[in-house]
Formats: structure tokens, sequence, C-alpha cells
């Protein structure tokens, strides 16, 4: 089964050119995410541990791929590769983890902090004259999948009677089912669903993050947190109406009764398109540009007891949902926020729900 | 409108709060009616306690600077400069230009220092510039 290959090393490709690309994109005060004040940013130690993390970097892909050809070629099952994936993404932390230690304790030893003035800066503008969230750009996924529903309706009585409902190796059905309006509308459930998660992702960007705007040039960081914002939102309701397209697809496919090999590129192909466009767009805005603002004299505040392991933000006091990631792309979760706790478990939730409602029937 | 918080500094933090909202609306940057965020929204932005957020801004409202109502919030009014005031002011305008003067800056340069800085509001009116400058 050839899907299973062209998903795995798409995915593998896309995340060693994020891994690699990073330390470029990301701020240069929160390298490997480790805060530093600007002037250090050109440190010995920072510049070293980029170049070292780069060339790990790059080992641990070519293990991954090792792995990814191991797996196949002994166990002849392609469904095991996006292991390979995984094995990957445990490498880049562990080659994160090192270059944000090496830094942390370079940080520690030089007292980089020290005699200088750490401040916070806020834009009250984003709370007295909120950006608008860009509602317009929804209607690509509610035309998909009204115009699901709409076909559904339209065709269900010419339907066969026994619909296929999970496919097996080669594109053939290995499950089927009596054709009912929980069978044949079930990917329109997943529509639903998807569409509103990502909806609730996007709103709680607008709603319930925290910007964290660059004291030493508060008005261009503030004006590109406001860009960032919108281009995030954009970005993930692109990926849910493509997300829409792709299981519209494979609607079509399931109610004329369509056998082939390539039906799960059907839902693969729009989705991973999706998912290269959202990150390139993000990536290519991912920090903000220097447009000449006079420096304040302040720098940002040394905030790393909150993010341990460098990546996951925990943090009791912060009433924020969403901040953002120091190295990635977009936002992470505060884990110290209780709310976080009840929507995890809420998408945990309708994930169980979606599965039940897909191979319960 | 950006809020800057020095953490290094001396002067606490409501103050601070209070001292950048004060030179916000000499310069213009909010006007009459203008809104402030909820104390809360504030509080949670900077990261700090509410209660700090809620004493920058009654300072405020103790100086006839905003109004604080429970349905629309913190919004800037319009005020005039009364006589208990013009002497407080003074006596600490006083204070700040003896530290100049103790420290040997030339009165010109005090003046003229003065000046740029009533300048670099956008509200002051030329006719309205009372630099009470004691002359020496």
């Amino acid at each position: 089964m050839p899907v299973a290959i062209v998903v795995s090393s798409g995915l593998s490709a896309l995340l060693l050119a994020i891994a690699l690309v990073l330390p470029s994109i990301n701020s240069p005060t929160v390298p490997f995410g480790v805060r530093i004040p600007a002037q250090r940013a050109d440190d010995p130690t920072v510049l070293r541990q980029t170049r070292i993390y780069r060339w790990r970097v790059l080992v641990s892909g070519i293990v991954a791929a090792v792995i990814g050809v191991v797996i196949y070629s002994v166990t002849g099952e392609a469904l095991l590769l996006p292991l390979s994936v995984l094995v990957l993404v445990g490498l880049w932390y562990g080659c994160f983890f090192l270059a944000n230690h090496e830094i942390r304790a370079a940080k520690a030893a030089g007292g980089w902090y020290e005699g200088l003035h750490q401040g916070i800066a806020v834009d009250t503008e984003l709370r007295t004259d909120p950006p608008r969230f860009p509602w317009l750009w929804l209607a690509p996924a509610l035309i998909v999948t009204v115009a699901t529903v709409v076909i559904g309706v339209i065709s269900y009585p010419s339907m066969p009677e026994i619909l296929a409902v999970h496919y097996g190796a080669k594109g053939v059905p290995n499950r089927l089912a009596a054709k009912s309006v929980g069978t044949a509308f079930s990917l329109a459930f997943v529509q639903i669903g998807v569409t509103a998660l990502l909806v609730g992702i996007a709103a709680a960007i607008f709603r319930s993050s925290r910007p964290d705007i660059d004291p030493a040039r508060p008005v261009g960081s503030a004006r590109w947190h406001r860009q960032y914002m919108s281009l995030g939102a954009k970005a993930l309701l692109g990926l849910v109406a493509m997300i829409d397209v792709g299981m519209l697809g494979s609607s079509l496919l399931m109610w004329t009764g369509t056998v082939t090999s390539w039906a799960p590129l059907v839902v693969v192909l729009p989705i991973l398109a999706a998912v290269v466009v959202a990150v390139v767009v993000l990536a290519r805005n991912n920090r903000a540009r220097d447009e000449g603002e006079e420096d304040t004299g302040l720098i940002h505040r040394d905030d790393d007891k909150y993010w341990r392991g460098g990546l996951f933000y925990i943090n009791r006091e912060d009433r924020a949902l969403l901040v953002p990631r120091r190295f990635g792309l977009g936002w992470t979760l505060n884990f110290g926020n209780p709310r976080t706790a009840m929507l995890l478990a809420g998408v945990v939730a309708l994930i169980g729900l979606l599965i039940t409602v897909r191979f319960g029937g | 409108m950006i809020l800057n918080i020095d953490l290094a500094s001396e002067v606490p933090i409501y103050q601070q709060l209070r001292d950048r909202i004060v030179e916000a609306i000499a310069e213009g940057v909010l006007t009459e009616g203008s809104s402030l965020p909820a104390t809360r929204a504030l509080a949670a932005d900077f990261g700090i306690n509410f209660h700090t957020v809620n004493k920058a801004y009654d300072l405020l409202r103790q100086q006839g600077l905003i109004r604080l109502n429970r349905k629309t919030g913190a919004v800037v009014t319009a005020t005039v400069a009364d006589s208990p005031f013009r002497a407080d002011w003074t006596a600490r305008a006083r204070t700040v230009l003896a530290e100049a003067v103790a420290k040997g800056l030339p009165a010109g340069e005090v003046l003229k220092t003065c000046q740029s800085v009533l300048d670099s509001f956008a509200t002051t009116q030329p006719e309205d510039t009372p630099c009470l400058l004691p002359s020496s």
C-alpha cells in the first residue's frame, strides 16, 4: 500500500524541514526555548549550539529513514511506517533539549541577565479594540460541509444498499455496513466535528491567547502579533476547509460504490497540501520584522521557569489559555490553567465520539 | 496604547501604570472617552495581580482622570485643574526642578528640557504652557 509510504515520507520531510529552519525563524532572543537578552543573541555558545543542532537533526533524519526502510523490508507492513515519524519526533526533541540545556547552562554561568532592566509590555488596544475574527474564511468549510450533506440527501435513494465504511490494503473495502443515515453520513459528522474543533481553536487564539510583546520594541511587536493572530486563524480555517474537501471526496467514493487503489489519496492529498501551505505561511511570518523602532531600554523578562523541558508552558498564575510557542510555530496551551485540562478532556471525548460513530455501527 | 513596566525599577508597578496612563493622556494617545481594559484583562496580560491594576485605576480615579463604571469599565474623563491640584503639582515640580539645580544643570538647559517635553505632548495648547519655573 503506497499511501502509508507517501504519508510517512511526506510528514517526515515536512518535520525535517521545520526542524532545520526553526532556529532561523524563531525569535533570536529565545534560541532553543531559552530566554536571553538581545545583546547575547550572537553569543558563541548560541551560534555553536545552532550548528550542532542542525547536524544532529540531519543525522536523526537519516536514522529515522533507515528505521523506516528496515521496518518495511523486514515486515512488509507499510502501516508501521508512521513509527519512523514518531522516532524522528523523539530524536528531534532530543536535539532540541541538548541545545536548550547547553544554552541554559551558559546563561546561568555567564549571568546574562545581571544589571539589565527586565520589563513587561502590554498593548491595551488588543482589549479595547480587539482584531476582528476572519469569519469570511469560515465560508469555504461551511460551503463544502453543506454541499456534502445536500449531495448525500439527494443521492441517498440511489446509493448502494451496502456501503463500504473502511478500506484495507489496495483500497479494498474490509468493512461493510447496511445503508443508514449513520453510515452514509458518517464522514459528514466528521466534517462537522472537525470544523467545530478547529473553529474553536481559531476563536481561542483571538479570545484566550496572551500576546508576548517585546518590551524593547513594543509597537512593532504588538502590530506583528495582531497580524500573526489573524494569519493563524486563517491558516486553521483554510486547513479545515481542505479536510472537509477530503471528506467530501471520500463520501462520493463511498456513495457511488467506487473501489480504487487511490481512494485514500482523496483524503490524504488535500490535507497534506493544506498542512504544507499553513506551515509555510506561518513560518514566513514567524517573527516580528525589524522596522527600525527605537529601543526602549527594557528587555523581556526571564520567564524560563514556566517552560518545563523548554517546551511545555505551565503557569498557574497565568489566566491565558494559549501563549505563543517559543520553539515552533503558532501557539501552545498553558498546562497550568484548569481550563486546559477541561479542554483536553473535551477533545478526547469528541474524538471518542467520532470513532464510535465511525466504527461502532 | 503600549504600557511598559520596568520590573527592576524602584517605582512600584501600580505607580508605573498610573504614570504611563497619565503620560498617554498628555500625549493625546488617550482622549476623553477612551476606554481602558478591564482590570482583570489588563492584569492577565501583564501577568500581575489584579489588585495592582485596581490600585493604579483607583489612583487615577481619585485624581479625576478616569471614571470607573461597572458597565463601561474605566473611561478617560475631561478634567480641570483646581487650586489644590495646582498647589500640589507646583510643590512636586519644585522638587524635580530642585534636583536639576542641585546637580548643577544650567537653567537654560532645564528650561529647554521642560519646553521640549511639553512640546512632545500633542494636547498642549500654546497659551496654557504653565511651566512654573522659579526665576533663577
